[in-house]
């Protein structure tokens, strides 16, 4: 594994606007995250975990300080070029799924390589090796109001692996989803970091998933609250 | 751009019923536009050809003291040509008259005509071959209107070049069936050499029409006026039809554009997520907002298939059959020729006009609501929240 920075958040303010005032939801922020790492925010509700893997992500933008990403300035990044990070560098797991409804899953999980334009060809190929990473590979032809919370989720991590990203952003990607299931897409997505060495963070206050985690960041009223290292694999420099 | 065709396809056929609501006014309003038009084109056409054929031959020579819109200069509306002046020019000679049909007093246009002319399609040659002292003819509008047959006799009473009153009895030798009302009318044929001879105006013409070998020549005392010129008034008169005409189908098309307009607006409001994870995937907002754009104008796609499944074999069928029209009342109230059956015309510029205003307006109402898509905040869509 290699010990390169590839997300650094430096003095990382939020504020949003709230009637007359407005709210802070980050305050100070100073984290790095290393290629491979499988770390997650933890927090209550409120904390900041969720505004936090939108800055990383490059949906949303620091009020103050700076948000590095992959060696791109967040803030200074445009529309477009935001969204060809996200498209070739960061795949993104929802608490919901957010399959796209009118499309079968193999339609979903291939939309991001649609958009980076790769024929179909290898598109067939590389969309049926991600199901397979997470055992869907005979459902590729199913709409997603056919699959279980489960297997819906699993279309969602395909999806965001597909394009072998190197960050996968899990926003409570468990919320949803029984002990079983949890445990399934965990030990999934586990396995993809091992395997491909992609950074996934978890935005989470479930107990199952921190279990899995390497590297826990407490988070409380926009605060780092605490930085925590659980293995090794994070400590390697 | 193919991407944005790609999952618009997929979008709409995904969304099911409601694509295939809009798709189904939108049809219906391509259909109703190009038949509403294609009829009128038709009957221009047609009213062009007949128009032609029965009254305007290729341009007329008219006396300059006659204006066919004011009856009275009929009377001193005439004159002389030379008879190399005449040379492929029918001439024609008005004079007012009354026929009496069962007693009652009814004015008339009485036109002499050249019975051997063959520029115009009015049947002379029944004043040619006819044995009768006082041989006309008539159209069958006059005939029902005077409630004349082939055969009848009717008093005819007319003024000669004196003002002197006469009266003869008239024979109808024909009664002839044409489109043009203003050969049909009030009016009463009859050979020009007779009515030259009733009239004592020996020569004398209202107005000569022109054949296709005919050469235009400024002559004194008359003035020529071309096909093209003749047939500006029945232009006008269909392009009035158009204009009011166009009222009901703008109605219509406004009502599909406003389905895809609200699907659109809607859309953008329910689809919040989506468009937040089409984002998160990677897509720009000017990508999704081109997506909403081109699912909106795939409307007006789909329903040009629909219109073609459904208009070819309707509008075949219509351009070949025709469509009845009543036309003795219609042409009277219309005061335009119309056939007893129209045959709509249904060019390539009509179709291809038809579509790209119906693209090009679908475009346009789907692209104003997708723009608001470009001011969202992509963590907020995918929270669904409205924004």
């Amino acid at each position: 594994m290699t010990s390169e920075t590839i997300i650094s958040i430096e003095n990382v303010f939020k504020r949003y606007p709230v009637g007359d005032g407005e709210f802070t939801a980050l305050k100070d922020i100073n984290l790095q995250f290393k290629r491979s790492e499988f770390a997650g925010l933890v927090g209550p509700s409120g904390s900041g975990k969720t505004t936090l893997l939108n800055i990383i992500g490059s949906l949303d933008s620091p009020t103050e300080g700076r948000a590095m990403v992959l060696g791109k300035n967040i803030s200074e990044l445009s529309h477009r070029e935001s969204a060809w990070l996200r498209n070739k560098h960061i795949g993104f797991i929802f608490q919901v799924y957010n399959l796209l409804p009118v499309y079968t899953v193999f339609e979903n999980v291939e939309f991001a390589l649609l958009l980076q334009n790769i024929p179909a060809d290898e598109r067939k190929k590389a969309v049926m090796k991600a199901l397979e990473w997470v055992g869907l590979a005979d459902m590729a032809g199913k709409k997603p109001d056919k699959l279980s919370g489960g297997e819906g989720q699993r279309v969602a991590i395909a999806r965001a692996m597909v394009k072998k990203p190197e960050i996968v952003i899990a926003d409570e990607p468990s919320a949803n989803l029984d002990a079983a299931n949890t445990h399934a897409i965990l030990k999934t997505m586990k396995k993809l970091n091992e395997e491909l060495g992609t950074t996934f963070l978890f935005s989470t206050h479930d107990e199952k998933v921190m279990g899995y985690l390497e590297r826990i960041v407490h988070l409380r009223d926009g605060y780092v609250e605490q930085d925590e290292i659980i293995s090794p694999k994070s400590m390697t420099t | 751009m193919k991407l944005a065709f790609q999952l618009a396809y997929k979008n709409l056929v995904g969304a099911g019923l409601r694509t295939w609501l809009n798709v189904g006014v939108l049809s219906f309003s391509f259909i109703v536009i190009i038949f509403y038009n294609g009829l009128i084109d038709g009957w221009n056409e047609q009213a062009k050809r007949d128009s032609i054929a029965w009254e305007f031959g290729h341009g007329q020579l008219r006396n300059a003291g006659y204006d066919p819109f004011d009856p009275f200069t009929i009377l001193d509306g005439h004159g002389v040509l030379e008879q190399k002046q005449a040379e492929n020019l029918t001439p024609i000679l008005i004079r007012q008259a009354s026929i009496y049909p069962q007693g009652r007093m009814f004015s008339v246009a009485l036109k002499g005509i050249d019975a051997n002319q063959t520029t115009l399609e009015i049947p002379t040659q029944a004043l040619r071959e006819s044995t009768a002292a006082m041989p006309v003819i008539i159209g069958k509008n006059m005939a029902d209107a005077a409630k004349l047959e082939t055969g009848d006799e009717v008093l005819l009473r007319w003024r000669d070049k004196d003002g002197t009153f006469d009266a003869s009895s008239a024979t109808i030798v024909q009664v002839f069936e044409t489109n043009v009302p203003t050969v049909d009318n009030g009016q009463l044929w009859i050979s020009i050499e007779k009515l030259w001879e009733m009239t004592g105006l020996q020569g004398h013409a209202t107005l000569f029409v022109a054949n296709e070998k005919y050469q235009p020549e400024q002559i004194p005392g008359w003035k020529y006026e071309s096909q093209t010129e003749l047939l500006s008034d029945i232009t006008d008169i269909i392009a009035t039809k158009k204009v009011s005409g166009s009222i009901m189908y703008l109605l219509l098309l406004a009502i599909a554009l406003l389905a895809i307009f609200d699907t659109q607006v809607l859309s953008v409001f329910r689809r919040q997520k989506e468009i937040g994870t089409y984002i998160s995937l990677g897509m720009t907002r000017a990508q999704v907002v081109g997506l909403f754009t081109v699912e909106g104008s795939m409307y007006s796609i789909f329903a040009m298939t629909v219109g073609s499944i459904i208009g070819i074999p309707l509008f075949t069928y219509l351009a070949t059959k025709g469509i009845a029209f009543p036309t003795a009342s219609a042409s009277r109230d219309m005061g335009v020729a119309m056939a007893e059956r129209i045959f709509p015309v249904f060019g390539i510029q009509l179709i291809l006009g038809t579509i790209l205003l119906v693209v090009i307006a679908a475009t346009i109402v789907s692209f104003l609501p997708a723009r608001k898509i470009s001011k969202m905040d992509p963590v907020q869509a995918l929270k669904g929240k409205l924004q």
